[in-house]
């Protein structure tokens, strides 16, 4: 065992407890394993190690191992974390228990089922609703809007839906038909979208017993949110817009800056930046050469090449 | 060809033991929890005590039963009861006012502006949860005064 330049030991050996469940027999244990941590391992590395060395029946769900694609949800050590950023070290303590993510249906060892999850996020529309039939089934543009109103929202876009606010809520665990601080949080986020128009049809779904008016406040998913998405914020925001609303504060809707495909752009977000190669020749000679290798195979795709190789040398 | 496998998931809902029982997750740096489970615990206590309050008050009618009731209450036990449920109405009624505050209008949850690392939840450290501070600083003491004064009479103070 190698020591550190601050004179402690570069690993140590945690003991790691994990909440074990075999669907087939319906059988549900704790498993011990031992695995030497240095600066740095996190839970997954530790959980691949002991797959990899130790026991390969051990299930667990991961994708990105950085935090970015919300698999690896655990409740490690009792509170809900990411695996792949929690640091065993950091953890403090020699025994760390780790058990799939509660609220959510076990289906082996730490692999739990979102179904349910992604189901009530769908339900309050996670897109851009417009009045308008032909912009909705039609888009053929972007829209823009300014910085400032996308501030406003940027916060919950950043949601990776790695449920630990649904596990960490107190209110999902008592309650299973309650939407849950993810879809609420991102029904805020859509509603106050100034691009949206959706306000109405997505009211039907939060304004309901199980829907925004079961949150009590406990603030547990802000706790838990790996990302600061901060959902008991966006909870208690709409509730406060649906109280202003029912109180009859109908304030006529602000114009609203933001530029769809059917309206005219408020916004001046600039042109479309200069072409980088500035002499046409070389280009021109590069989709020649492969629209003719094309020809062949792809005929198709060697017409569009033409196609646009006949509005660049027009313009 | 095996036998067919018939996978049986496990429902893993915390229940009612997940709110109450603190040992069943526990989550970092959340008072607020802590004020959500005191918040219904009281709020059952009060609401089963509301009828029980329009019977006894409804007692007031027969003086005699009244004087006989009113010796009953002289009970230490009954005296403890009165001190919890003192205790649950001053928690239960400072809390709604924060609440109100909070969920009714959205104050004191700061507002909805960009993340910045390290990812500090911005309605965790806003002025609500100063409130929340003020408001079991100012319950244990009304409490513990209220409590003080309730059982001097019997010298156990």
């Amino acid at each position: 065992m190698g020591i550190n330049a601050n004179g402690r030991p570069a690993t140590r050996v945690v003991k790691i407890r994990v909440r074990r469940y075999d669907p087939e027999t319906g059988r549900r244990w704790w498993q011990e394993y031992r695995v030497e941590a240095k600066k740095g391992t996190t839970v997954l590395d530790a959980l691949l190690k002991i797959k990899a060395e130790q026991d390969h029946t051990l299930a667990m769900r991961y994708s990105c191992r950085m935090g970015a694609c919300g698999s690896c949800g655990m409740l490690i050590n009792k509170m809900p974390r990411l695996a792949c950023e929690t640091q065993l070290l950091e953890l403090g303590t020699d025994t760390v228990t780790i058990e799939p993510l509660p609220n959510f249906p076990v289906l082996r060892d730490l692999i739990t089922d979102f179904g349910d999850f992604f189901k009530k996020h769908r339900d309050i529309m996670p897109y851009i609703v417009r009045e308008s039939k032909k912009e909705n089934e039609e888009p053929y543009r972007e829209y823009y809007m300014p910085p400032d109103e996308l501030n406003k929202i940027i916060r919950y876009s950043y949601c990776i839906m790695c449920g630990l606010c649904y596990a960490a809520c107190p209110v999902v665990a008592i309650d299973k038909k309650f939407l849950g601080p993810q879809a609420l949080g991102q029904a805020y986020r859509w509603v106050t979208d100034v691009r949206d128009e959706g306000l109405r049809l997505r009211l039907e779904k939060v304004d309901d017993k199980h829907g925004v008016w079961r949150c009590h406040f406990a603030g547990s998913c802000s706790a838990a949110c790996p990302k600061g998405v901060d959902p008991a914020q966006g909870i208690q925001l709409l509730r406060s817009k649906l109280v202003a609303l029912t109180a009859g504060a109908r304030r006529d809707k602000k114009p609203t800056h933001v530029a769809t495909p059917t309206t005219v752009r408020y916004v001046d977000v600039g042109d479309a930046p200069k072409p980088t190669v500035e002499d046409k020749s070389l280009l021109v000679k590069h989709l020649e050469e492969t629209a003719q290798e094309l020809e062949q195979d792809l005929p198709y795709v060697a017409q569009a090449l033409r196609d646009y190789l006949r509005t660049i040398t027009s313009s | 060809m095996g036998e067919k496998r018939k996978p049986r998931f496990l429902e893993n809902r915390l229940g009612i033991m997940g709110n109450i029982v603190p040992w069943v997750l526990m989550i970092r740096d959340n008072p607020e929890r802590v004020a959500f489970v005191l918040h219904r615990l009281t709020g059952l206590l009060l609401i089963i005590y509301l009828p029980v309050h329009i019977f006894v008050t409804s007692m007031t009618v027969n003086p005699q039963k009244w004087e006989d009731f009113l010796r009953l209450e002289e009970n230490p036990l009954a005296q403890f009861f009165l001190w919890i449920l003192f205790g649950s109405i001053v928690f239960h009624g400072l809390n709604g006012i924060r609440l109100l505050l909070v969920e009714g209008l959205g104050k004191g949850i700061g507002k909805p502006e960009p993340p910045e690392p390290p990812y500090k939840p911005t309605s965790l450290s806003s002025a609500q949860r100063k409130w929340l501070y003020a408001v079991f600083a100012i319950w244990l003491i009304v409490w513990i005064v209220g409590g003080i004064i309730l059982f001097r009479e019997f010298g156990w103070v």
